[in-house]
């Protein structure tokens, strides 16, 4: 019963909003900084702050350019 | 023999093959275990949390998505295992057999046990990015695992750092 409870978390696909899927954007980043900063950082004391700060950093240029290119958008339409 | 037996080149690449296989086993292997473990960590949940995202048949399928799969391959095992889930899932699909390449969105929606398994749009979007993502992020883990794993490396050199087990 275990196994297929676990088969179909992964073979049965998600329902997910448009809202979500902004929400979705959260996580991913949050991996990237972390693997990117765990990669550049001497010291791993500094990861969780470098970190954060990378990961505010990318979500903070992505919602800004995913916000001027649905701002352009809209004037053109 | 130990793996300061080796030489540089083939610890290197045992280095690099090992970050491929399993994310941060690299690091393990050549010492620098909590890096190991944190990559192993966040790239494991990376992919998988794709995977679930997204169905399996929708999101790792080398059919369907070969450019993302080029990107997938990058975090190795889990890619291989993921594509062996996806061809056990695959022929269980009423449409998506051996046309699977031929598979437009009209007809994914037009029956619901495949629909179940491939996903609506997003679903399928969201987990392939996250997969792709997972992927490209361990290339950067294996370049890493490969440049520390050189004694001549000119960081470590610089500040006189060998391997230490922890860090």
């Amino acid at each position: 019963m275990t196994d297929s409870i676990l088969a179909s978390l992964f073979t049965s696909a998600m329902n997910i909003s448009g809202g979500q899927r902004f929400l979705l954007m959260l996580p991913l980043c949050l991996s990237v900084a972390i693997v990117y900063k765990t990669t550049r950082c001497e010291s791993l004391r500094e990861v969780p702050v470098a970190a954060l700060v990378l990961w505010v950093t990318i979500l903070l240029g992505m919602y800004t350019v995913g916000f001027g290119l649905w701002a352009i958008f809209k004037l053109l339409v | 023999m130990t793996k300061q037996d080796l030489s540089p080149a083939l610890r290197a690449s045992l280095a690099g093959f090992l970050a491929w296989l399993v994310p941060g086993l690299g690091h393990i292997y050549l010492g620098y275990r909590a890096r190991g473990l944190i990559f192993l960590v966040t790239i494991t949940a990376t992919f998988w949390s794709g995977v679930a995202i997204g169905g399996v048949a929708g999101t790792v399928n080398r059919h369907q998505r070969r450019l993302w799969f080029v990107a997938q391959i990058g975090a190795g095992g889990q890619t291989l295992a993921a594509a062996a889930l996806t061809d056990r899932v695959l022929p269980t699909l009423p449409l998506a057999r051996k046309s699977d390449r031929r598979l437009d969105n009209q007809m994914r929606r037009s029956d619901d046990l495949t629909n179940r398994y491939l996903g609506d749009w997003s679903a399928a979007e969201v987990g392939v990015h996250y997969t792709g993502v997972a992927g490209l992020l361990n290339l950067l883990v294996i370049i890493d695992a490969i440049s520390r794993a050189d004694p001549s490396n000119g960081r470590r050199k610089q500040n006189g750092q060998l391997p230490q087990g922890g860090s």
